[in-house]
């Protein structure tokens, strides 16, 4: 069966005009994804990692530098208008749209890019608008909409058009937890309607993923690191507890390194609690003691002590080697 | 081409002339700064001719002249340079994901743009032509529809080959724009007859489609038309006709391959270049 | 404490300004547009003179009517240049609320901003003055030029420029964004009313009161008197009645005009911008788009 989405050895090289404008950057090294239809699938990273890059190449906006993509199975490259039938994007923190417009104005006038005639896009539009608890800003301006209304808004409009796949550009950012919350839920619920709908989302928040998507593949500078389902990729630190340490003040510890039985660490400081939370992989629960002696002779005051199951963010520590900032 | 893709096409035209259309009406105050602020520059003109103690219809000329900058305006800014803005605000994106053509959207923009200039054009003749007793003579209806209509297409076609600039330059397109205000007036004879340049110059100027259309625009409604005429009405609508041809199959390769190049150098979505 | 604290918002912004203006292509470019457009501006009344006079520039007439025009770009683009921050601000990289919230000159700001805009154009008027000497004979002889009057004309002209832009950035708060024309369409007004390239005395009886109240008119006269005083002398001579309408009229007269209209101006602008910025605040439009 055709995959919705199909990446072959898929590289993006930035060269910059002038050398004084930087250095090259390399945002998708040899990708190899397969994504399934009927998938949510997620990829989660860090800023910079090339989610951005990857979702652009899928939806047409890029070119790649070497390698191949399908969507659908048509060849982004050769088979435009194919792939275009068939998408829609949605990205975080959109500003699209006219503020002289009201909201159905502005999602009509998207429907009508697709070819959907208008009375039917004006049923889609008014189920939507439902559905998001937007009927009654129907007829507000753009402009005069709130930022969890205008995602909302920009939602609907990349739903509107009944894609086969949508891709989702971190499509929660800087949402409320109400908006963000309604979001998701629309997301999940559109999936299952139709087993033949594919999403791709991705983000940084790795609770997202964790809770949305079927598979998760983690990206980091470019490469593909890992993809699985969220339990398989957890079960990589199956062996593997979790300690977090919160010591008070922003001083960071080193020597960790030496500790036997400690398989990675991260330190982030917190700047508004004046804390600095110290995470450890540990594979063998005797170093927790160890641990606890260096936090101690190194003069640090433990104000929070906890020991957890693996998470997504363990999984990403343990892959790329620090948190997700 | 199927059915369908035309269909979807003409859609997509009806869709993005809307929010120009609406923005006319919700926001009126255009009528004030681009319909009447615009007389006095106009006017500026006319007493410059008045002054020098020219003959009326060079005065006539300037009333036409600056009636049909607002189509040449509305070509530069409110469609190639569109494009621009477009991508600041995001709707860029979503335009070139879409499953239509760019030329829809760049038709879009014109059509929906189009209510706002004639009415501004309009305006701008009927009050120049009041306020400096300009005398029209219009023979053929008719011929002066065939005209203006063959000139606007070749114009807008040209207007679509610039805005594929923008798929791919920032900046420099907007402030290209700009450089093809004054010169575009001079060089296509907007306030004087263009053979005055000389036939070399005036022949260049002539792949503006506006230096052809505004000869012949002339030749059609004013007595002395003929007299100032750089090439005879005929030769002047076979080659507006043959410029829309030209301009509308350049602007398809040049929308295409401006994209192409954006997408490659990973331009045609990037932000304040 | 307050002064430095504004020249520096001044220096900051005029590098801001710097950025915008300049930074968007390579330096040979950016000359020839900054050479190119203003020459073409002014040929357009050139050949609208040869037309009619079969192609003689080497009189009066002409001159007085080319250093018009071309001193006419500070008041057309000075004009647009300080208007246009709000609405490039506002609509373009909408960080106009950052930048309003800051504390901050905001008025010194926006001149900052500008600065660089009458620089450009500087360069643009010099370029189109020995254009004119060098290939159509605009009669400006260096030895004539009376430099004080010239500097005090300047000065006071830009600054009454400066200011009545103000205003009108003032009122684009309120305005949607092809209220960008409001600028063109004021120095329109001033093309007409002000003798820039014909004198006052052509236009209808009615109107030529009103020039007389326009501090451009003012401006215009006071350079030409300092620029090309040889030229004005020969319209006098030549005419034999005062074609300029401002005959009656003596340097120092309309220096004190000028200084008045600009403190004039200066609390109108000020006064408008404050009404039509609370206008704004009170209609949440400081930081509304409206792009269509």
């Amino acid at each position: 069966m055709q995959h919705a989405v199909e990446t072959q050895s898929l590289t993006r090289v930035f060269r910059p005009k002038k050398k004084k404008e930087g250095d090259i950057v390399t945002a998708l090294d040899s990708v190899d994804l397969q994504i399934g239809r009927g998938e949510l699938f997620g990829v989660l990273g860090p800023n910079g990692a090339g989610k951005t890059t990857l979702l652009k190449i899928l939806s047409t906006l890029l070119l790649p530098t070497s390698g191949k993509a399908y969507v659908a199975g048509f060849d982004v490259e050769k088979d435009l208008m194919a792939v275009r039938e068939r998408i829609n994007m949605v990205s975080g923190g959109e500003i699209s749209g006219y503020g002289l417009l009201t909201v159905r104005e502005n999602l009509w006038m998207f429907s009508q890019f697709y070819g959907i005639k208008s009375k039917e896009a004006n049923a889609r539009i008014d189920e939507l608008l439902r559905r998001f608890g937007l009927t009654e800003k129907a007829k507000a301006k753009v402009r005069t909409l709130s930022t969890g209304q205008r995602q909302k808004m920009n939602v609907i409009r990349g739903f509107v058009t009944n894609p086969e796949i949508v891709f989702l550009d971190e499509p929660t950012l800087g949402l409320d937890v109400n908006a963000a919350r309604a979001v998701r839920d629309f997301v999940v619920d559109w999936i299952r309607e139709d087993r033949g709908r594919t999403v791709l989302l991705t983000t940084h928040y790795m609770m997202e993923a964790d809770e949305l998507c079927d598979r998760i593949a983690i990206i980091d500078d470019g490469k593909i690191l890992a993809c699985d389902t969220p339990t398989n990729l957890k079960r990589m630190v199956k062996m593997n507890s979790t300690l977090t340490l919160s010591i008070a003040g922003l001083n960071e510890i080193d020597g960790f390194d030496t500790i036997p039985g400690l398989n990675s660490y991260s330190q982030t400081k917190d700047v508004e609690s004046s804390t600095t939370k110290l995470r450890f992989v540990v594979e063998d629960e005797s170093c927790v003691s160890d641990i606890i002696s260096k936090v101690v002779a190194e003069g640090s005051k433990i104000t929070s002590l906890q020991k957890t199951e693996p998470t997504l963010e363990d999984v990403f520590i343990k892959l790329v080697g620090r948190g997700l900032e | 081409m199927t059915e369908s893709y035309l269909m979807r096409n003409l859609r997509a035209v009806r869709g993005r002339a809307y929010p120009r259309l609406i923005g006319s009406t919700r926001e009126p105050s255009w009528f004030v700064f681009d319909v009447i602020l615009p007389l006095f520059t106009i006017a500026g003109y006319a007493y410059v001719y008045k002054f020098l103690d020219a003959r009326a219809e060079l005065i006539g000329y300037v009333v036409l002249g600056g009636a049909m900058t607002a189509f040449w305006l509305n070509i530069l800014w409110s469609m190639a340079s569109q494009l621009y803005w477009e991508k600041e605000i995001g709707n860029l994106s979503l335009y070139l994901m879409a499953p239509i053509s760019r030329m829809s959207v760049l038709a879009g923009m014109a059509v929906g743009g189009l209510f706002e200039t004639t009415i501004q054009a309009a305006m701008t003749l009927a009050i120049g032509a009041i306020a400096f007793d300009v005398v029209f003579s219009l023979a053929s209806p008719a011929l002066l529809i065939l005209v203006f209509v063959v000139t606007m297409i070749a114009l807008y076609g040209m207007g679509m080959m610039f805005a594929s600039l923008y798929l791919l330059l920032g900046r420099e397109a907007y402030h290209l724009s700009a450089l093809m205000m004054e010169p575009v007036y001079f060089a296509s004879g907007f306030y004087f007859p263009v053979k005055q340049l000389g036939f070399w110059a005036a022949a260049g100027a002539s792949v503006i489609p506006i230096t052809l259309g505004l000869d012949a625009l002339r030749q059609i409604i004013f007595p002395g038309g003929a007299e100032d005429a750089f090439l005879s009405l005929n030769t002047e609508i076979v080659l507006l006709a043959g410029l829309c041809v030209v301009f509308m199959i350049l602007a398809r390769y040049s929308l295409r391959y401006m994209e192409y190049l954006g997408k490659t150098t990973g331009r045609l979505t990037l932000r304040w270049q | 404490m307050a002064v430095i604290s504004n020249l520096k918002v001044f220096k900051d912004s005029a590098w801001l300004g710097w950025q915008m203006e300049a930074n968007w292509t390579d330096p040979f470019l950016f000359l020839t547009y900054s050479i190119v457009k203003p020459i073409a501006g002014t040929l357009i009344l050139v050949l609208m003179y040869m037309v009619v006079t079969g192609g003689e520039t080497g009189n009066a007439f002409f001159s007085y009517m080319y250093v018009g025009n071309a001193m006419y770009m500070f008041v057309a683009d000075v004009l647009f240049g300080v208007t246009w921050v709000i609405h490039d601000d506002r609509e373009h990289y909408m960080t106009l609320k950052q930048v309003y919230i800051a504390p901050m000159n905001f008025y010194m700001y926006i001149m900052g901003r500008s600065a660089i805009k009458i620089a450009i154009t500087t360069f643009g008027v010099l370029v189109t003055l020995i254009f004119g000497v060098m290939a159509l004979n605009v009669n400006i002889n260096l030895a004539a030029v009376d430099w004080p009057l010239l500097a005090a004309a300047l000065v006071l002209g830009l600054g009454c420029i400066c200011i009545l832009g103000l205003a009108l950035g003032g009122v684009s708060f309120l305005t949607a964004k092809h209220s960008i024309g409001i600028n063109e369409g004021m120095a329109g007004v001033f093309y007409v009313l002000s003798g820039v390239v014909f004198p006052i005395t052509i236009l209808p009886t009615w109107a030529q009161p009103v020039s007389k109240v326009l501090p451009i008119t003012y401006w215009m006269e006071s350079v030409r008197r300092a620029l090309e005083p040889e030229v004005m002398q020969e319209l006098a001579d030549t005419s034999g009645f005062d074609v300029t309408g401002m005959g009656g009229v003596s340097d120092l007269t309309m220096m004190l005009y000028l200084l008045a209209s600009v403190a004039v101006f200066f609390v109108m602008s000020i006064g408008i911008f404050r009404v039509a910025d609370n206008i704004a605040r009170k209609k949440g439009k400081i930081d509304w788009t409206t792009a269509y």
